[in-house]
């Protein structure tokens, strides 16, 4: 039975040998595969080095970087030796590593270059339980010298000497790890408070990924690409160790920089990304869209309305009828075909959208060109609890629950979750334990509902809840999703107080698009802040808001709002680092803007502090103005 | 310490144009490995000494030896083909070619087969290719440049194009690089970055660079030789230290009497 990652690894290799491209990363402008044979050995050597190096059960290896092959290879080693693997997000700090390695009782670390190396050896006397630091990209570092550091290379030697000696070894060692052994700790965001670490095991994982597959299947052909960050649930399921139990491809982009690029030389079957990068293509078409040629604009437009009554259809799981059926090909053949080429997304058959909420209007665009999206909930505590069924996509839910898993609701709204693969517990933190697990049910802290066919609607996170008016439930995540599907605005942070009519918004609009919309327009513009507060951004900012507040109940639109001078950023603490917004956070920092919101001020000045890339910290003064959503300009 | 082993001789070097004195009787070593900065005010003769050594300009008096062999009458071209590699002030690139293709342009001088070959890609072309490929590939992982392997040079920021030329000079694999104010005009975050990628090319492949540069404090940073120059003539040598504290240098550059 292979009921762990390594067994399967060893299932893989046995099975496919050499025969079948297990890994692919582009490196030097060359796509280079790797089959299950080159896997296999390369992990074998890692492990024999690792327990040679005094890696045992029960111990933990942390690994920092960005997604490389190395990244699985090592932690395929450290997993074969009982220990648990957790990634850290790659652009931490060195304190917020600090912490990580310290609450984790981490004994070796994995890097993957000089940055992360040099974040390590900065808290180097802060770190007593790390034994090694291994890295594998040596560029600038070849006058390091530090008993703590290691070279893969050097790693991969004493492996491959050690397995001449004693054969056999690692599978020895795959056969002692066990499936309740700890795989893995996911950090949660974080949202509030300081992070915890659930503890999955190999059992929980390999179930998560059977619940997942019995849903939509994946094939054994199939090529998906990785690239969101290996300390991040989703890429652990969808990617390590879907792969390992389904044995299709995973590719590997060159750098962050040339992901677009590269998904679109892989042409992946099965796409996750964040509503984040699916709301970014979206506003990168619309705008080249509407700087187009005339005749290409009414084309679009024409294709676009065929494209969302068939994919209306299609999510309903009814028939389109003839007519409709044909022109949509037409426009498929002449429109959409090449737009998907472009987006790299010509051959996906399974596109997932997780993290936080999304825009139904994101769904319902990609639906329309015929890209057919799913959008999935779930946490690094329980894994993927629910997902769209094929022929029942509401783009407002998040689907009925997988089989394994049975939902309900506390009286509070609260979304519970129970199942047989639910975490084993917060690492060293049983008070949260106790609380998150109370009942053997997994409290997910989100507040929702189902619908009439048991689909789930996540409406926010609990904590995030605020009252408005009359003291109604009002969820801030409802609007700001919705505003954010606007090509122009980048973020938004919606906040509402009893006793008001209405919320308001703090609008971080999107520089790029906005810029551009600006310069057709012989706008001119010196900087963000400038650019924000010009009387045109805002009145553009207006109306796209207004667009919004059609859909929103009356008594929870937004009544003012304010564009932003700076933008929000996760290095100020300001989003998490798989981009969700602080929201306690951040109504504590722009205190002054909101209070200036929810008064009768027309204009505020304000000092912002910002942090610049290279670590400095300046002050920009700006003014930034208030504006009505109804009725004309402030100014 | 290890002899030094002597890469380059400049003896007795003198350039004038029309009656303009530009170099007046400059002597000077380059030493294999090392970096050694040039230094000086406006007009001090610093580009005109880099133009001499690549073969830009002839001198009127004085002799050029590399590794042992005399060089003043040879062309840029020959001295290319020796391993003397520059990159330029202003950026010399081809704009309307991408970033891969100036770089394999680097190249061009070491390709030994004909345009039919190379039309329809087989044999020597192939292989040759091939090769050229990797050594510019290397360039490119080495200045962290792979997202723009494709773009056309005339579209990137300056900062980008000034990477891309290192890059171009780093491809003809020199033994000697001669860098023109590789900093100029960048933004703080740029010349770090730049400072980075040329320590990192003297770590890693130990070539022996001569840079220009007015930034005083990256060339305390980086330099193991500072050659500075005034009227077109040596004023101080030393390393950076000394030379920072030596009154004729600070009095050059600052024009302070005594």
């Amino acid at each position: 039975m292979s009921d762990t990652l390594p067994k399967l690894l060893l299932r893989n290799y046995q099975a496919y040998g050499g025969s079948r491209v297990a890994l692919r990363e582009k490196d030097r402008g060359i796509w280079i595969s790797h089959t299950w044979k080159q896997y296999y050995e390369t992990v074998s050597r890692l492990a024999v080095a690792f327990r040679a190096m005094g890696l045992a059960k029960g111990n933990k290896v942390a690994i920092i970087g960005e997604n490389k092959p190395h990244v699985y290879w090592f932690e395929l080693a450290a997993l074969s030796c009982g220990s648990a693997v957790m990634g850290i997000f790659s652009d931490c700090s060195a304190e917020e590593t600090k912490y990580f390695l310290n609450h984790s009782d981490a004994s070796f670390v994995v890097c993957q270059d000089q940055e992360q190396v040099d974040k390590i050896l900065a808290v180097k006397d802060g770190i007593p339980g790390v034994k090694k630091v291994i890295y594998w990209e040596e560029k600038g570092m070849w006058n390091y010298k530090d008993d703590l550091l290691l070279t893969m290379k050097e790693m991969l030697e004493t492996g491959a000497e050690l397995e001449r000696t004693r054969k056999g070894q690692f599978e020895e060692m795959i056969g002692e790890t066990h499936g309740e052994d700890p795989a893995a700790l996911f950090y949660s965001s974080g949202t509030t408070g300081i992070p915890k670490a659930a503890v999955q095991t190999h059992r929980n994982i390999l179930r998560m990924v059977e619940m997942m597959d019995r849903r939509h299947p994946v094939r054994e052909s199939d090529e998906s690409v990785s690239f969101l960050p290996i300390a991040w649930i989703a890429e652990q399921l969808f990617n390590v160790a879907y792969s390992l139990w389904k044995g299709f491809t995973v590719n590997f982009p060159e750098k962050q920089e040339t992901v677009p690029e590269d998904i679109r030389a892989t042409g992946p079957h099965v796409l996750l990304l964040t509503p984040r990068i699916w709301e970014e293509m979206i506003r990168t078409v619309r705008v080249k869209i509407t700087d187009a040629f005339w005749l290409n604009r009414v084309c679009f437009g024409a294709a676009i309305r065929v494209g969302s009554r068939v994919g209306d259809a299609e999510m309903k799981g009814v028939d389109a009828g003839a007519i409709w059926k044909t022109l949509r090909a037409v426009a498929d053949f002449c429109v959409f075909r090449p737009l998907r080429d472009r987006l790299g997304l010509s051959r996906v058959r399974l596109a997932y959208t997780s993290g936080t909420a999304v825009s139904p209007d994101v769904i319902l665009y990609f639906r329309a060109i015929g890209v057919p999206l799913i959008q999935i909930y779930g946490s690094s505590e329980c894994g993927v609890a629910t997902m769209h069924p094929r022929n029942q996509v509401k783009p407002e839910t998040c689907g009925t629950p997988l089989d394994g898993y049975e939902m309900t609701l506390s009286d509070a709204g609260e979304i519970l979750v129970r199942s047989d693969c639910l975490f084993k517990g917060y690492y060293k933190d049983p008070a949260r334990t106790a609380r998150a697990l109370d009942g053997g049910v997994f409290h997910t802290g989100d507040f929702g509902k189902f619908d009439a066919d048991g689909h789930l609607i996540v409406m926010d996170r609990l904590d995030d809840l605020q009252k408005i008016g009359s003291g109604r439930v009002f969820s801030p995540q409802f609007a700001e999703t919705r505003i954010r599907f606007s090509p122009y605005v980048k973020d938004v942070l919606v906040v509402g107080r009893e006793g008001r009519g209405a919320a308001i918004a703090l609008v971080n609009i999107d520089p790029r698009n906005v810029g551009l919309w600006a310069e057709k327009r012989r706008i001119v513009y010196t900087t963000f802040s400038d650019l924000s507060q010009k009387k045109e951004v805002i009145e553009l900012v207006r109306s796209e808001i207004g667009k919004v507040n059609a859909y929103l109940p009356e008594w929870a639109t937004i009544g003012r709002f304010l564009n932003l001078h700076k933008e929000f950023d996760p290095d100020e603490a300001e989003m998490t680092r798989t981009r969700k917004v602080r929201r306690e956070f951040m109504e504590r920092k722009y205190q002054e803007l909101i209070d200036a919101l929810l008064g009768e001020d027309d204009r505020i000045e304000v000092t912002a502090s910002v942090a610049y890339r290279d670590g400095s910290k300046g002050n920009v003064r700006s003014t930034v103005f208030m504006n009505d959503v109804t009725g004309g300009a402030v100014r | 310490m290890q002899p030094k082993t002597r890469k380059m001789e400049i003896r007795g070097l003198s350039l004038s144009f029309g009656g303009v004195n530009v170099l007046t009787d400059i002597s000077m070593d380059l030493f294999e490995g090392e970096l050694t900065a040039v230094i000086g005010p406006n007009g001090a003769g610093k580009s005109s000494l880099l133009n001499c050594i690549s073969g830009f300009y002839h001198p009127q008096r004085g002799k050029i030896v590399f590794e042992g062999q005399e060089i003043t009458g040879m062309d840029c071209v020959e001295r290319s083909r020796l391993g003397i590699s520059r990159t330029f002030q202003n950026i010399e690139l081809y704009d309307g070619l991408s970033v891969l293709d100036n770089l394999m342009s680097a190249r061009h001088n070491r390709m030994t087969y004909g345009p039919l070959a190379a039309g329809f890609y087989f044999g020597r072309a192939r292989r040759q290719e091939i090769e050229h490929r990797e050594i510019v590939e290397d360039v490119i992982d080495l200045l962290e440049i792979e997202a723009i392997r494709q773009k056309l040079v005339g579209g990137l920021s300056y900062g980008l194009r000034k990477r891309v030329d290192l890059g171009r000079a780093l491809s003809t694999q020199p033994k000697l690089l001669l860098l023109d104010e590789p900093l100029a005009g960048m933004n703080k975050e740029e010349k770090e970055d730049m400072a980075r990628f040329i320590l990192d090319v003297s770590e890693l492949r130990k070539t022996t660079m001569v840079i220009i540069e007015h930034d005083m404090s990256v060339v305390m940073d980086i330099s193991d030789r500072v050659v500075m120059l005034d009227f077109g003539q040596k004023i101080v040598e030393g390393g950076p230290r000394e030379v920072q504290n030596d009154p004729r240098a600070i009095k050059a550059y600052l024009g302070m009497g005594e």
